[in-house]
């Protein structure tokens, strides 16, 4: 219940910038936040749903020679 | 004429690449002032190579289909010696030492390389409205947009300046103005072309392909840049093939997939009437149409936006301080990438590996898949939203709505004209399993065997 209510939370993404040091100005990051809180709406339930097994689809090789 | 008739002209010794050659640059200068498709005309330099490819060709040292033919190159490609911007302010004075390994193949094959074509800025939106270089304009109805990022490339062949312009495609950008100024956009399997010299927008997405005005000549141009690449460390092993279909192919035995969900949901009505005409012609070909439900696609367009975002502003991180440079739009969604966790980009590549997998099953049942490329045809140039059907929507969302899911599977797809409303083009999207795209190709053939028109302008 606790966990459930913490990720509903919505993010203050202008603490986050300020927080991160990154020079984001305010009227940008009012434009920013409402596409950030779309995308989080879709994001956030499909991470919920992953199984724990799922491994990323990131490439990494120890030589070029392993490449298909 | 398409690229594969004038090829085969030129070994007929009927015209020369000088003439082709003067030929395309005449119709950039006479059209380029309304359409502002071309960016930088690259003309003696071009003169230069059609006279080599002539002489080439008078010795009968041919070097294949695109020998003599001039070709024009998305302004992203490192060109040795010719300012790249990628339509930004940020490389506006950038000269590379060394060309993008499409556009050394391109050089390889005989091409005559004859301009750079213009772009949304940075490759990062379906615009091509660029703040920097202008408005890209629509042929077909010049207060339209041609979509992007590849719009220059669109637009440039759909006006007959070039019969092939190379493009790139992280979310559509090839296959969006392929769409919506009626021409063939291919955006092979990630893997299959060499994403080495062209400036990257997202690594794990960016793909490369040709714009031409006919099936045939996409096959052409992509059995020229097609192969592995020793620079592009996620470049395919996998031998090319050779990409250009039959004339008139056939589709008996071949399976098409008609989705039965996502993607005929919000349609405009001429868009929806036209691309369901599509799967008649192929069953009147031969194929057999599938009904089937898709994997959940409005999550996959998620997933790739994240992936997107995070990869771009990663990449833009270091001129972020230089605000100024940028326009509006992109400035927006590389500072929406920047508050992005890692945990979300590394949980998008989760997620897109369980989008692959459920991909993966749908080919047991089918060949392809036929969608609309975009919902609309054309918007306005400034419009910001779009009603289609009921709803208003985000030009960019709507624009990308039905193409984007495909980069992160890393599928090929090719969108081909299938029909026009009010005037605009109506673009099908065919897409197969990867490292399909003789058959991608071969289908389109079988409903489009020929040359798209060129508007009046």
């Amino acid at each position: 219940m606790s966990t459930d209510l913490k990720s509903d939370l919505k993010k203050d993404w202008k603490k986050i910038a300020r927080a991160s040091g990154l020079a984001i100005p305010d009227a940008a990051l009012e434009r920013v936040a409402q596409s950030l809180d779309a995308l989080e709406a879709e994001f956030r339930p499909l991470v919920r749903a992953l199984p724990p097994e799922t491994e990323p689809a990131i490439a990494f090789r120890v030589s070029p020679g392993d490449a298909e | 004429m398409t690229l594969l008739e004038a090829a085969a002209a030129l070994r007929r010794r009927e015209i020369s690449s000088m003439e082709l050659t003067a030929s395309a640059l005449q119709r950039i200068e006479r059209f380029n002032p309304s359409t502002n498709a071309v960016q930088f005309v690259i003309a003696e330099a071009a003169r230069e190579q059609a006279k080599q490819a002539d002489e080439e060709l008078a010795r009968g040292e041919g070097r294949g289909p695109l020998h003599g033919i001039p070709v024009a190159v998305k302004d992203l490609f490192y060109t040795k010696g010719v300012r790249t911007t990628g339509g930004s302010r940020l490389f506006e004075d950038y000269v590379p030492d060394h060309d993008a390994t499409v556009v050394a193949r391109l050089r390889a094959g005989g091409a005559v390389l004859a301009g750079k074509t213009g772009m949304h800025e940075l490759a990062y939106g379906i615009t091509s409205s660029n703040p920097h270089f202008g408005a890209i304009r629509n042929p077909w109805d010049r207060d339209c947009i041609p979509g992007g990022s590849s719009g220059g490339s669109g637009a440039a062949v759909a006006a007959g300046m070039v019969s092939m312009a190379m493009g790139s495609d992280t979310g559509g950008s090839i296959r969006i103005p392929a769409a919506f100024c009626g021409v063939v956009g291919l955006k092979p399997t990630y893997g299959r072309v060499s994403r080495y010299g062209a400036m990257p927008l997202a690594f794990s997405l960016d793909h490369m392909g040709p714009l031409t005005r006919s099936v045939r000549d996409a096959g052409a141009a992509l059995n020229v840049i097609a192969g592995y690449d020793p620079h592009d460390e996620t470049s395919s092993r996998r031998p090319a093939a050779d990409y250009v279909p039959e004339i008139e192919p056939s589709l008996r035995g071949l399976r098409i997939g008609l989705p039965e969900n996502f993607y005929f949901d919000r349609l405009d009505p001429e868009v929806d009437a036209a691309v369901r005409a599509a799967f008649r012609t192929a069953e009147s070909r031969g194929a057999e149409i599938v009904p089937l439900r898709v994997p959940d696609i409005a999550a996959i367009n998620t997933v790739a936006r994240v992936i997107l975002m995070a990869e771009a502003s990663a990449l833009m991180e270091a001129h972020l301080a230089q605000r100024d440079r940028f326009g509006g739009d992109v400035l927006s969604l590389l500072d929406q990438g920047r508050l992005l966790p890692a945990t979300d980009y590394i949980n998008a590549q989760r997620l897109r590996r369980a989008s692959e997998r459920a991909f993966a099953g749908l080919w047991s049942r089918v060949d392809c898949l036929f969608t609309p490329t975009a919902p609309i045809t054309a918007p306005r140039i400034g419009e910001t939203t779009v009603t289609v059907g009921s709803e208003n929507e985000d030009v960019r969302l709507a624009a990308t709505r039905l193409v984007r899911a495909i980069n992160p599977l890393g599928l090929p797809a090719v969108s081909i004209p299938c029909g026009a409303s009010r005037g605009l083009p109506i673009g099908l999207q065919i897409v197969g399993p990867p490292f399909t795209e003789a058959l991608i190709l071969r289908v389109a053939q079988a409903l489009l065997p020929a040359e798209v028109p060129v508007p009046g302008l």
